[in-house]
């Protein structure tokens, strides 16, 4: 099995982006998504775990890692449209995503194509 | 042969759970814990919402009450304009009777606590009501037994009183038939000609389950109906297809005029209605429950914590049988559902424990207070997700671990 040296910005990249996906957990519990409907928490909860499973993907230098968290992106954007959750936090989380995912893409190339 | 390597997967995790009962158990309690805690705190603000709702049902989604203050709340309430106003009186109803066209009744109710005794039982600082006749048109409440006053009695101020269910139980113990019986409130005869149904516990306090409803001209004799102690209120309900806020618009209208307001006045009234009520408690009811979120975000995290470091132990334990297993041909996605599944297990047992002390708790409620707190559908639901998902976020990184072992070196270690 070859391996990969993860270079240290990918490391740094990727812990700041596990932070900033945990930090949308808490969210589930929020009355206001609680409302919405009695799966709402469950589906956020699942996109939320896939995001961070991506990123421990990218973190062993993975090439689903990246696959993986841009299909969460795409998921998680449409979901938040479709449940009208605009506000500083959708576009906030649209925005540090969109730098991730180009700077896994950079990246892209060194990462290992096996699971 | 997916189903199978589930199986085998699942079989294997449950194996490795039962040979260590001790630590599974220790490993499980955090999650219990979390789940406790966040489900609790959100069963108990369902249960108070719902509680509270029902109350506010109660007094009628349709009906304008003409105050004295206004129902909000908050820092800015500038209560130095409103307690220079006069309260509303009886004299005024006759006038918005008389006007109003949108209302399909209209009602006048006044209130104050009365000592009320039968024989030798005394009930102190009950809650007695005296509503006009329109009033039992706009306000809900239900009959058992018995019959509401007519509108002759009304008019006539006869001295007829309707009791509430824990009031009845406390004048009349020992199921004593209270229909027909003379009780005194407030030092005066009254005849008890009906009986409520029995509500329970009101968070707002305005159960009919402790009130004594007597007519208004009967009430007017030993109540001071001119004192703002007394609560008086009008109160307007809708006719069908009116909006509140066309009957609003009509109550301010009449209500200025009865008052002889000036056209640059301020109103020197309140026009109330429940959904006020609601938005309040839905602003309070925000914050308790994102309060409890963090309480129960923050034991979750423990528990999270609790159940990634025995997975790291049990990944650590078992390296030498991840070699051998791999060595005879075990995927590297079964080693890693393996010990997905055993955290998942480990979480999910832990909130399913978490939800039946829950479910016991509310069981042991049910006798302490009297109101419904129930284990809601969308609250187990929201358990269980978090459990499940706690387990794989938990046990993700050590199962990947595990996975990823080079078989040579994972049956050298011992």
């Amino acid at each position: 099995m070859a391996h990969i040296t993860r270079p240290k910005s990918i490391s740094v990249v990727t812990i700041i982006a596990i932070v900033l996906i945990l930090l949308a957990f808490p969210m589930l519990f929020m009355p206001s998504v609680k409302r919405m409907g009695d799966f709402v928490p469950m589906i956020l909860g699942i996109i939320i775990t896939l995001q961070f499973v991506s990123l421990i993907g990218v973190w062993h230098m993975k090439q689903w890692g990246v696959q993986l968290f841009i299909v969460m992106f795409c998921t998680r954007v449409i979901t938040f449209m479709f449940l009208d959750l605009y506000g500083f936090r959708f576009y906030f989380s649209i925005f540090y995503s969109v730098l991730f995912i180009i700077f896994f893409l950079i990246h892209y190339r060194k990462m290992d194509g096996n699971l | 042969m997916v189903f199978t390597l589930l199986k085998e997967s699942i079989l294997f995790a449950w194996g490795a759970l039962l040979a260590n009962k001790l630590r599974t158990f220790l490993s499980l309690l955090g999650i219990t814990i979390g789940i406790f805690a966040i489900i609790t705190v959100f069963t108990i603000v369902d249960s108070l919402e719902r509680n509270i709702r029902g109350s506010v049902q109660s007094l009628g989604d349709n009906v304008v009450f003409v105050m004295k203050w206004p129902w909000t709340f908050g820092p800015n309430y500038p209560w130095w304009k409103y307690m220079n106003r006069p309260v509303p009186e009886y004299s005024e109803l006759d006038e918005v009777e008389r006007k109003v066209k949108s209302a399909e009744a209209v009602g006048f109710c006044i209130s104050a606590r009365k000592i009320l005794k039968h024989n030798n039982n005394t009930i102190e600082n009950g809650m007695v009501s005296g509503w006009s006749y329109g009033y039992g048109q706009v306000k809900n409440f239900e009959i058992v037994d018995g019959r509401y006053f007519r509108e002759d009695e009304a008019e006539g101020g006869y001295n007829v009183v309707i009791l509430g269910h824990t009031l009845a139980d406390g004048l009349f113990p020992n199921n004593e038939y209270p229909i027909g019986k003379s009780i005194k409130v407030a030092g005066r005869n009254c005849k008890v000609i009906g009986l409520f149904k029995k509500e329970g516990e009101s968070m707002l306090g305005n159960t009919m389950d402790n009130q004594a409803v007597v007519p208004y001209n009967f009430a007017r004799l030993f109540m001071d109906v001119k004192s703002e102690s007394s609560d008086p209120f009008i109160a307007a309900k809708a006719k069908p297809g009116v909006t509140n806020e066309q009957l609003k618009d009509e109550l301010t209208g009449i209500m200025r005029s009865v008052r002889g307001l000036k056209p640059l006045a301020d109103d020197n009234f309140a026009l109330n209605e429940t959904n006020l009520l609601s938005k309040n408690f839905d602003g309070l009811f925000d914050i308790v429950g994102i309060a409890g979120a963090i309480i129960g975000g923050f034991s979750i995290l423990v528990g999270g914590f609790g159940i990634a470091n025995i997975m790291f132990v049990s990944v650590r334990e078992r390296t030498n049988l991840i070699g051998i297993q791999k060595s005879l041909g075990a995927k590297n996605y079964f080693i890693l559902a393996q010990f997905l599944f055993e955290a998942v297990f480990l979480s999910l047992i832990g909130g399913i424990i978490g939800l039946l002390m829950i479910y016991l708790l509310t069981f042991a409620a049910d006798g302490v207070i009297d109101m419904e707190i129930t284990l809601t559908r969308s609250n187990i639901i929201l358990g269980l997700t978090i459990s499940v998902l706690i387990g794989i976020i938990s046990g993700f990184i050590p199962a990947y671990g595990a996975s990823q072992l080079d078989p040579v070196e994972a049956i050298r270690t011992n």
